[in-house]
């Protein structure tokens, strides 16, 4: 986004951008009021992918172990309701702050290489994590999955039930409440100095700012956010499994980062959703085969939306508006 | 559940764990040697099937800057050729890795005129999309053809015999991949630095405008040095098919492995991508032996430290 | 989003989907659907067509009808273990679909994502593999009709040491199931006179297993316990064994009869002759039912090799829900069909069975079995012995 002469006009796509997540949301809550524990996993999983678009979009940090953010979130909520912290608003705190301090780790070992190198050890980082949580039985429940949790309800009053909808209203809140705080740190100087580093890292330094700490403090916010999805995803089902710390979760949150566009918030979750309504409904459709299909609509999606949905969608916009200040990069 | 103390023990010295009461110490130490160079033995050939699958996608990665995660799945898919040839059609071994390799590149050279060509000079975001696309593909479709079990391919009686060689008997299956390994970095080696396709080559990855003003005709030699990576990995699928046993599941199943030991060799060094196969498949390996409940710790651990401490991998090229 | 837009909100779509659920049941109540949650795709897909074959053989013999109600079967794909999904399948399955019964489920954590639904949504869960114990006492809706590792393994530990073998070496993949074996085996050697001396756990993903091998070695077993899951890492196991003479020097191999797996002989070939093992069920099992039930299967799943355990999993499974259906005269009451159930005996392809009262858990006979060649050279496990009448040990601690 450069720096738009109308910041008025910024802040008012912002709250249009959030007044439309918050519609599609609620229309998702009113036309499919019996997929509501699918699509409380499609909010989860786009909290993952945003933090790995705050990490890849804006840092230019490639990782394949985002899950790692993810289930350690996910993991330290699920650890703590089962021994008594029930409220589901300090559960996603607790996550929070378990995926911010796995964010600061992890940035501090992937930091130290650049490109490929750097892809290779964040897969090795997110697979010492699934040994160890699956060694570690006696806490993480091992590949039996950590099950006994019951959460409270939401502030005293709504269970989380079969139908699910406490859990994904909760979801949906949740998710607005981060997006809008993620637009605002994009937007803030030290966003910019992010995205600075992706660009061009020999002039930011050239300014004399350090590169490091200011691409940590994301990988902390990044697993904040991160965590707060694994959260989610906990109180959401009530298990946690392996699965929330492996290397599939955390390509399936790149597939879907770069099917929706990085860089933009909203690629990543135009990409969450289309990815996972598609391998949900083709699966149901056809359990046997469902793959083939996916993945020819990936090849179709790099070949003809090189610059991912999102992309598409703004330069179809700028084509049809001739909108100069038009939300390209 | 091992004692603390014979584990001890044996990280020590590779003490074996039940000496009787009445070993000397001689031989405790020539039985802990043939331990040694047992486990040795298993390390090296596990490290050169790792090597012959890897050394094509490091070839593709390094020199022609394609991050081909499909790469396993046309390892799977030469070993799904060569299983049908060899078992269902009879038609032995040595015949069904000449088929593999050559129905592989068939099957790749298409691909690579229509979608890879196109991802060539694109992110590695991109390229990494459209290989995951690829191989989702080509594990529907081989599940929907072969079916879900596993393949074998039945060694030839040379093969398959037990050579002894004084210190333990080994399948001669593994002599012939260490010997296969060899030949491969020998023969890329001589190809890439002493042939004029090699010379063509370096041209072509250095600065392929150059190249092409030069005459050189650089989608030939891609698409020529893309069929040789391919035509390796489906190698490497059939002669690796003991270590990594084929089903549709080996394309994603091994695609971390292959791409962490690539990275950790740097892309596009043959003796990168050797070192690394042997160091990895020697942790790998030893760390098995030593520790097993702890295996995979090694591995990723030796992964993190080496990437660490050469972070353009073991013997990359300055980007 | 207000707390008074909430309250509003929820009470309303409670009664709109009580009364969809209402006219459901009535409406509907000619065809009651089953859910059949399994990896149909990815790289447990062939138990995922097992389950299939299982409960199509079943379908051909029986009829699409059970006391006069046409039964469906709706088949939702989960390839691996992930607890999240099987949570939104199942919800989607009783919500949306409004199935009445629920089946299937290879993995733990799975069915533990599922259990607390059940009893909210009033549907029994029948469980077709997942083969933790603990699951049965996550929800009394649950009935099984697989095996439990300690059911099956408990019965090596004799037979063992009725061979001669007394000193063990325990290899076992490290995840749940594989621990579970591990713990039933030494409980198992250690009741008949024989040890284990030492438990190796290995990563669940390790396929290559000469190091392993040399351990065995070292530790100068007689026998060796192993449990590895299905596939790449068994036929690496067996066929390490065979290659590093280990089997040519008289070191015995006992399994769970998962190592064995009918699908996976062809390539286990002769590697795997001789190894024995313990089950539930073999495809050579001989009777009349049993015959009848592969051919059905065979048919359904379209290859002859590819039948194996699940799918009796799945042919018992759907008999049991048809139990439940004709005890409830197909109105939708969980709690009451899984009553009906419970001390249900009938003879199925595997032999006599018998679902538990207490533990709604199968009770049935355990076979120890050989590798070896049928009449018609086909790998096959043949029976050599049986346990009768075994119930889950792990259940009761």
């Amino acid at each position: 986004m450069p720096a738009t002469p109308a910041a008025g006009r910024t802040l008012g796509r912002d709250l249009l951008g959030l007044a439309l997540i918050a519609l599609v949301g609620l229309a998702g809550y009113w036309l499919f009021p019996d997929n509501l524990a699918f699509l409380t996993r499609v909010i989860s999983v786009a909290l993952l992918v945003l933090s790995l678009d705050l990490i890849v979009g804006y840092c230019g940090v490639a990782s394949l172990g985002q899950g790692a953010l993810y289930g350690a979130g996910a993991y330290a909520a699920g650890i703590a309701c089962v021994h008594g912290v029930t409220d589901p608003v300090l559960l996603i705190l607790i996550g929070a702050a378990a995926g911010a301090i796995m964010g600061l780790l992890m940035g501090a070992v992937m930091l130290r290489a650049h490109g490929l190198p750097q892809l290779v050890l964040s897969i090795a980082i997110v697979q010492l994590l699934h040994e160890g949580a699956n060694k570690a039985s006696s806490i993480t429940g091992g590949s039996d999955g950590l099950s006994g949790m019951s959460p409270a309800p939401l502030f005293g009053l709504f269970a989380f039930d079969l139908w699910g909808r406490s859990a994904y209203l909760f979801g949906l809140g949740l998710l607005l409440i981060v997006f809008a705080v993620l637009r605002f740190v994009t937007r803030s100087p030290f966003g910019m100095v992010c995205r600075g580093l992706k660009e061009d890292p020999l002039r930011i330094s050239a300014l004399g700012i350090y590169a490091f700490p200011v691409l940590l403090k994301m990988f902390v916010i990044s697993g904040s956010v991160a965590g707060m999805g694994g959260a989610l995803a906990a109180i959401a089902t009530q298990v946690v499994g392996l699965d929330s710390v492996s290397f599939e979760i955390s390509a399936n949150a790149l597939v879907m980062l770069v099917l929706g566009g990085i860089g933009h918030l909203y690629g990543a979750l135009i990409g969450t959703v289309i990815f996972m309504a598609l391998e949900h409904i083709v699966a149901a459709i056809n359990p046997f085969h469902w793959m083939t299909l996916v993945g020819a609509v990936l090849i179709a999606i790099v070949l003809f939306a090189p610059r991912g949905l999102s992309g598409t969608l703004d330069e179809l916009a700028r084509l049809l508006t001739r909108d100069r200040w038009g939300a390209g990069r | 559940m091992d004692s603390g103390s014979t584990r001890l023990r044996r990280l020590s010295g590779m003490t074996v764990v039940v000496p009787s009461a009445y070993d000397t110490p001689e031989q405790q130490k020539a039985r802990s040697m043939q331990t040694a160079l047992s486990i040795a033995m298993d390390a090296l050939a596990y490290g050169m099937a790792l090597f012959i699958i890897c050394i094509g996608l490091s070839l593709t990665m390094g020199l022609m800057r394609v991050v081909n995660l499909a790469h396993g799945a046309f390892a799977m898919i030469g070993g799904y050729i060569a299983s049908y040839a060899a078992r269902d059609l009879g038609l032995g071994y040595g015949f069904g890795i000449v088929l593999a390799m050559i129905g592989t590149v068939l099957i790749a050279v298409p691909l690579e005129r229509l979608l890879y060509r196109r991802i060539y000079d694109r992110s590695e975001l991109s390229q990494v999309l459209m290989t995951i696309g690829i191989t989702f593909c080509v594990i529907g479709i081989t599940n929907y053809f072969f079916g879900p079990t596993l393949k074998t391919i039945p060694l030839p009686a040379e093969l398959a015999r037990s050579v002894d060689l004084g210190f333990r008997s080994i399948a001669g299956h593994r002599l012939f991949v260490i010997a296969s390994g060899l030949v491969v970095a020998g023969g890329l080696w001589f190809l890439i630095e002493r042939t004029g396709f090699g010379i063509n080559l370096r041209a072509a990855v250095e600065n392929a405008p150059m190249a092409r003003t030069l005459g050189i005709r650089t989608e030939i030699i891609y698409a020529a040095s893309f069929a040789l990576a391919i035509g390796l990995a489906a190698f490497g699928g059939v002669v690796g098919a003991e270590f990594l046993p084929i089903e549709p599941y080996y394309a994603l199943r091994y695609m971390v492995t292959f791409l962490v030991v690539v990275s950790v060799g740097g892309a596009g060094s043959i003796p990168g991508a050797l070192a690394a196969c042997l160091l990895l498949g020697a942790i790998d390996v030893t760390g098995r032996y030593l520790v097993p409940d702890f295996g995979n710790f090694f591995f990723y651990l030796a992964v993190i430290l080496v990437v660490c401490a050469f972070p353009r991998g073991l013997m990359g090229r300055a980007q | 989003m207000t707390k008074g837009f909430l309250n509003r909100l929820l009470p309303a779509g409670a009664l709109a989907l009580a009364g969809a659920l209402a006219l459901g049941a009535s409406a509907m109540a000619d065809t009651i659907k089953i859910g059949i949650i399994g990896p149909f795709s990815g790289p447990f897909a062939l138990q995922g067509k097992n389950f299939q074959a299982g409960a199509e053989a079943w379908l051909a013999q029986n009829g699409k009808t059970v006391a006069g109600h046409d039964i469906e079967l709706v088949y939702r794909d989960l390839p691996t273990a992930n607890p999240q999904q099987a949570r939104a399948l199942a919800q989607e399955l009783i919500v949306r679909d409004k199935v009445q019964y629920l089946g299937g489920v290879y993995f733990t954590p799975d069915a533990m994502a599922i259990t607390p639904l059940l009893k909210q949504g009033n549907v029994p869960l029948v469980i077709f593999n997942a083969a933790t114990s603990a699951i049965m006492n996550s929800s009394p809706l649950v009935v099984r009709t697989s095996f439990t590792l300690s059911q099956t393994t408990t019965p090596l530990g004799k037979a063992a040491v009725e061979r001669g073998v007394k000193k063990f070496v325990s290899i076992v993949s490290d995840y749940g199931p594989g621990v579970d074996a591990e713990g039933a085996f030494k409980k198992a050697i250690e009741a008949a006179g024989g040890e284990v001396k030492e438990a190796i756990r290995i990563p669940l993903n390790t396929t290559e297993f000469s190091p392993i091998m040399q351990r065995i070695r070292d530790a100068g077993a007689e026998g060796v316990f192993a449990f590895l899951p299905s596939g790449p890492p068994t036929l690496g196991f067996v066929k390490a064994f065979s290659d590093t003479g280990l089997k040519k020097a008289g070191v015995k191999l006992f399994a769970p009869g998962d190592l064995t797996q009918e699908s996976d002989l062809p390539a286990l070939g002769e590697a795997a002759a001789g190894l024995i093992t313990s089950f539930h069920y073999a495809v050579s099992h001989d009777s009349e039912i049993n015959k009848r039930f592969i051919a059905a299967a065979e048919k359904a799943i379209g290859a002859p090799d590819l039948v194996s355990f699940p799918a009796v999993g799945a042919y018992d499974g759907l008999f049991v829900i048809s139990k439940m259906i004709a005890a409830t005269a197909g109105k939708q009451d969980a709690e009451k069909a899984v009553e009906a159930v419970k001390g249900l005996g009938w003879e199925s392809p595997r032999g006599p069975v018998k679902i538990d009262p207490e533990t709604r858990h199968i009770t049935q006979t355990i076979y120890l079995r050989e590798v070896a060649k049928d009449a018609q050279g086909r790998w096959i496990n043949k029976e050599i012995a049986s346990v009768p009448e075994q119930k889950d040990s792990g259940l009761t601690k």
